[in-house]
């Protein structure tokens, strides 16, 4: 009876603990928004569960008052296991309750980004090879008369700065766009779909102004007057949570603590990054802000569909 | 006790020596990657990961309990047999294509699994789907789809892959397996609570109750193995450093090896699995890629430990030696022909 009694009270507390999560608000920083549904039902599931423990302990006593106590009482399959492995194998259930209700949570940061290892240039499987290549082979075969004839709006040269295959139409389209604007801002909508594109497209939006939003990330190797404004891309759950940033060139990047939450804005320009050149912000104007309600970003499944 | 020690003491010491593994292949040692551990940072880092792959876990181990439990009252073992197809081949067919019907994630595909093979399902069939169930399924194809934009046929050669490796796998279970992979009547209170069911009074308001007791005396069946692997996924996860392991792309043999191990220690659902293979897109080829996308499914930590609540030790160590080969040779031979 009473492990029908523990059981109820460990069933109600996760499902306490998923609506807890929900009230406080804490809950974007464990799972992507399009699992709450799922997390939210989850809780249901565990409350009707609890419920029926309550019910099974009663009627585990109520039957106890009237036969000797049998192994087909019904009370569930612990008899036979020795005190301590039952204490063992509850406590392993509690301990993740002690953790959410007792120690407050915070959001991923720079400890983390260091470990998975932060990406500068958006998405990788993207690759840059078919934007770099192209534009070449485009500029070759359209001598700049044909062109002329054949499509006397703008959009030709908008065609060739924005070259693309099947697999980036998307981000070239994007890219389009993006040229059009006098202020690309970052939007945490399509994080990395922008950084990939600005990335993708370098050659066309270089000099371009962009405003980016992020946590502070740095590596030793960095030195003073640079620091990376970066962000948190989350799939499902924390736990496949990818660090991505965009490289910020500031002299004065010193003055900020890892970790603390700023807004950008500056040229896209590049800078050389161990081996590579990457894309990075020459900051005009930092600010500091607070950490916003959610610190993730999330891919965008409907991108380009 | 002594069947806990040995039951639990197997794969806690084999985790052990993965960490140990980790920390020697990360170049530190131990005390003071374990102490690192204790920073403010960290314990924040693990606190969150840990808690999030318990809350992503729960609803598919639920629909998992829930299902199993129904299958239990609800349907008779002459249902389940007469479902089932006789013939070997036929069968392995049938267990490596049943993930398109029922798409069930790897936590919540144990206790079905299980349920089904008690019910006179014959092991090789559970054992495919359960291999091939987390890869071959609509929704893995269309995130996998979805995080290899660029490069489709990988979403391809996952599903032929792990379709592949299952299939052999069940081969030579047809043939060599014999006695029930199944822990037994002694170490498990399952055999035992099923036997007393008939003393329940057969009503509706009671197979709704049994559904119930089922599902929950299974949630805490799966969920102790749950927690603690998402105990190790999580302290792992934040103690080893993923950027100097990469340097091992540049040799082939360690980037399988490396992105398989990977796989296994990060024990994530194979519906989100492809993005994080998608992140290593520029600094491992296809080969890699493509062993980390069907190995990891099929076995990870978090998954070896549910499946030892439920097989037999010496089973699940073939399964995975099995799948680690296949997989192995699959992707490199992938590699050749992508």
């Amino acid at each position: 009876m009473i492990h029908h009694f523990v059981r109820a009270v460990i069933l109600a507390g996760f499902a306490f603990m998923i609506v807890y999560l929900f009230r406080t608000e804490q809950m974007t920083l464990y799972i992507a928004p399009r699992m709450e549904l799922l997390v939210k039902l989850t809780a249901l599931g565990l409350y009707a569960a609890s419920v029926y423990q309550v019910y099974a302990a009663l009627q585990a006593r109520l039957r106890r008052h009237n036969h000797p106590h049998t192994e087909n009482c019904g009370c569930g399959q612990s008899h036979h296991k020795s005190p301590f492995k039952n204490a063992v194998m509850y406590g392993l259930f509690i301990f993740p309750l002690l953790l959410v209700f007792l120690v407050p949570a915070g959001t991923l940061g720079s400890a983390l980004a260091e470990k998975k290892g932060i990406s500068f240039t958006g998405s990788e499987t993207v690759s840059r090879s078919v934007a770099d290549n192209k534009p070449s082979t485009a500029w070759h075969d359209q001598s700049p008369a044909t062109q002329a004839d054949e499509q006397p709006s703008l959009s030709p040269t908008l065609e060739q700065l924005f070259p693309y295959d099947e697999y980036t139409a998307d981000h070239a389209k994007l890219g389009m766009e993006l040229y059009k604007q006098s202020l690309i801002t970052v939007p945490d909508k399509q994080f990395i779909e922008t950084l990939t594109t600005l990335d993708l497209y370098r050659g066309a939006l270089l000099g371009k102004e962009v405003e980016i939003s992020g946590f502070v990330y740095r590596e030793e190797e960095m030195g003073s007057g640079k620091m990376a404004v970066s962000r948190f891309a989350m799939n499902c759950c924390s736990a496949d949570a990818l660090p991505y940033g965009l490289m910020t060139l500031w002299p004065k990047a010193g003055h900020y603590a890892e970790d603390e939450w700023v807004t950008v804005r500056g040229k896209l320009t590049l800078t050389q990054y161990g081996e590579n050149e990457i894309i990075a912000i020459e900051a005009i104007k930092v600010e500091r802000i607070p950490a916003p309600e959610s610190p993730y970003v999330y891919p965008d499944l409907e991108f380009g569909l | 006790m002594q069947k806990l020690l040995y039951r639990l003491g197997t794969p806690v010491l084999g985790a052990g020596c993965l960490v140990m593994l980790a920390l020697i292949v990360v170049n530190r040692n131990a005390p003071e990657a374990l102490l690192s551990l204790f920073s403010a940072a960290n314990l924040q880092s693990f606190h969150i990961l840990f808690v999030s792959i318990l809350l992503e876990a729960f609803p598919f181990i639920m629909i998992g309990v829930i299902f199993s439990a129904l299958l239990q009252v609800f349907v008779s073992d002459e249902t389940i047999r007469r479902f089932t197809p006789r013939h070997p081949i036929l069968g392995i067919v049938f267990g490596g294509l049943l993930g398109i019907i029922f798409p069930l994630c790897e936590c919540g595909m144990i206790p079905v699994i299980r349920r089904l093979i008690r019910k006179g399902m014959p092991a090789y069939i559970g054992i495919v789907y359960l291999l091939a169930g987390p890869i071959v399924n609509p929704i893995v194809f269309s995130s996998t789809y979805l995080a290899f934009r660029s490069t489709p046929e990988l979403a391809y050669a996952r599903m032929a892959l792990g379709l592949a490796v299952a299939t052999v796998i069940g081969f030579l279970l047809v043939k060599f397996l014999k006695a029930s992979p199944l822990i037994g009547v002694h170490n498990e209170g399952s055999l035992h609570r099923e036997g007393r069911l008939p003393v329940i009074k057969r009503g509706r308001l009671n197979k709704w109750s049994s559904t119930l007791a089922h599902a929950s005396d299974e949630f805490f069946d799966m969920g102790k193995y749950l927690i603690i692997g998402a105990l190790l996924t999580a302290v792992i996860q934040t103690v080893v450093d993923r950027g100097t392991i990469a340097a091992f792309a540049e040799q082939p043999l360690l980037s399988y090896l490396f992105m398989m191990v990977f796989a296994f220690i990060l024990s994530i659902c194979s519906t989100s699995d492809a993005f994080i293979a998608s992140s290593f897109g520029g600094i491992f080829t296809s080969g890699p890629l493509l062993a980390f996308l069907v190995f990891g499914p099929m076995i990870d930590l978090k998954n070896m430990l549910m499946m030892l609540s439920t097989f037999k030790v010496k089973i699940v160590l073939i399964l995975i030696a099995l799948a680690f080969t296949l997989t192995l040779a699959g992707a490199a031979l992938a590699e050749v022909l992508l």
